[in-house]
């Protein structure tokens, strides 16, 4: 039962996915209006509200347990708290019944999160840049005939991307176009011809029961 | 230790420690790079410049803080083009995350016409000439349900108004009224545009992207399934070089401050891998000489 009730949802739920795309009928479609803009986004807040409460439950766990790296779960729950409560109460555009500024000192939602999380979060990515240096430095050598294909090709995108390129030849610029919209494209057609197939491949298998490894319990 | 052998055993630390200052400098001593707009970029100022009176645009600000300082310059550029061109202009963001993100940039543009503003037909008004939608999940909801009625999926706006009681929404009813969507995202999400908003509804839509994602959009922009394609921080000071030449659009240009960091770092990279490649050639050559 715990098996077949899932196996069930999911072949119903894919089929009508599916239908809702071939059947122009106005009765159907009005149904599927229905399935899409009413249940489906109760199920995204059921989908929430667990997701919030696994997470809770993850990290109350570890500290009961004093799991390696156990205080970082605290700094995560009273975040977690006080963003909740300033969200909640606060209001979108400061306008909530929590007040969210003392005298010229502001706290509302929007503030934490352009002063606390967009430079953390961009400061992350932007270290990026310095690994990839590192990293293309230390990777890219011309080994085969294919690599030098690619270090050219990679060289003459990089240079003509930039205003540098126009300056050098203002047919260089007109050239990355090209080996975006020609070689580039050819390959990339493949991949996703590739990647549709194997999706449509994996969704038929799932809804049809034969892969199950969703369900868990190590199957 | 040789020369050939020191090109190709660069200490990590010296890479960093070149490429962060080739990186801020450009960015301290502030000098925008003109530049010449390509094809994907003028393509979409074209579809935003020729919306009708009576169509709006959309712009979908599903971009998260990492790629903020590449896709953040498109959403100013397109809201200070969209403002100053008097399109009507929806704003929304496929994720919670990005909300802060999109509430920045309106706010910002915003300002800055508004200070400029002498009366009242000058301002930018808030349900007049834009209106914040907000978020509303699952990401397929709108992306399918604004096809039929956009103030049926956005029952409220992003500050609780009721959305069709706003003056711009009284024309704004679903797809048939949106000229173009522009999807400012580094994920697949303006695939998904594509594949639901556009196969079955006809909605035009076109892009702003991160530089890596940008090669996996070409197909689509080839196909004319995206009207306009901006990649990067090149398209972005791209579209800034294009408003300010045919609009005389005005304000801080961010993308074109930041590209002659971007040439430097791309030169700079480009130095240490032909280093890189000198010194692994000479060690080559004299192994195979003691052989």
């Amino acid at each position: 039962m715990k098996k077949t009730i899932p196996l069930v949802l999911i072949f119903v739920a894919g089929l009508l996915g599916i239908i809702s795309f071939v059947i122009p009928h106005p009765a159907y479609q009005t149904y599927d209006e229905w399935i899409r803009n009413s249940f489906l986004r109760v199920l995204s807040a059921f989908a929430m509200v667990l997701a919030l409460g696994s997470l809770l439950r993850v990290h109350f766990d570890k500290i009961r347990r004093r799991r390696k790296n156990w205080q970082y779960s605290w700094l995560l729950l009273i975040a977690f708290g006080a963003s909740s409560i300033i969200g909640l109460f606060g209001g979108v555009a400061a306008d909530g019944i929590l007040p969210t500024a003392i005298g010229s000192f502001h706290f509302d939602i929007q503030v934490l999160y352009e002063n606390i999380v967009i430079p953390l979060a961009s400061s992350m990515f932007a270290l990026l840049a310095f690994f990839m240096a590192s990293a293309a430095y230390r990777a890219f050598r011309v080994r085969s005939t294919e690599a030098t294909l690619l270090l050219t090709a990679a060289f003459i995108v990089m240079i003509g991307v930039l205003p540098l390129g126009h300056s050098i030849s203002k047919h260089l610029p007109m050239f990355v176009q090209w080996i975006l919209n020609v070689p580039n494209v050819a390959g990339q057609r493949g991949i996703v011809l590739g990647i549709a197939l194997g999706v449509v491949a994996t969704s038929l298998k799932i809804i049809l029961g034969i892969e199950r490894a969703w369900l868990g319990g190590g199957e | 230790m040789k020369l050939h052998e020191r090109f190709l055993q660069i200490d990590r630390r010296i890479i960093y420690a070149i490429l962060l200052l080739v990186v801020t400098l450009p960015l301290v001593f502030r000098s925008p790079l003109k530049v010449t707009p390509m094809s994907p970029v003028e393509k979409l100022f074209e579809a935003v410049d020729n919306t009708p009176d009576d169509m709006a645009v959309i712009i979908d600000c599903s971009y998260a803080p990492q790629i903020k300082a590449e896709v953040e310059p498109m959403a100013i550029a397109l809201l200070r083009h969209a403002f100053k061109t008097r399109k009507k202009v929806l704003v929304l963001s496929l994720y919670v995350e990005m909300i802060g993100l999109a509430t920045k940039a309106l706010n910002q543009v915003v300002g800055e016409f508004n200070s400029l503003a002498l009366t009242a037909n000058d301002s930018i008004i808030y349900g007049r000439d834009y209106v914040f939608l907000g978020w509303q999940p699952p990401p397929i909801v709108p992306m399918l349900g604004m096809g039929e009625s956009i103030s049926a999926i956005y029952v409220v706006d992003y500050y609780g108004n009721q959305t069709d009681t706003l003056a711009m929404m009284k024309g704004i009813k679903n797809y048939n009224n949106i000229n173009i969507l522009v999807a400012l995202s580094g994920s697949s999400i303006p695939i998904s545009w594509v594949a639901y908003a556009q196969n079955r509804y006809g909605l035009r839509v076109g892009v702003g992207c991160t530089a890596v994602s940008g090669a996996d959009f070409y197909p689509y922009y080839q196909t004319g399934q995206f009207t306009g394609l901006m990649v990067g921080m090149k398209g972005a000071a791209e579209y800034e070089e294009l408003i300010e030449r045919r609009r005389g659009v005005e304000g801080r240009r961010i993308a074109s401050e930041a590209m002659l960091s971007l040439t430097y770092a791309h030169l700079v990279i480009i130095l240490f891998i032909i280093a890189g490649n000198i010194g692994y050639f000479i060690s080559r050559r004299k192994q195979r000489r003691s052989q």
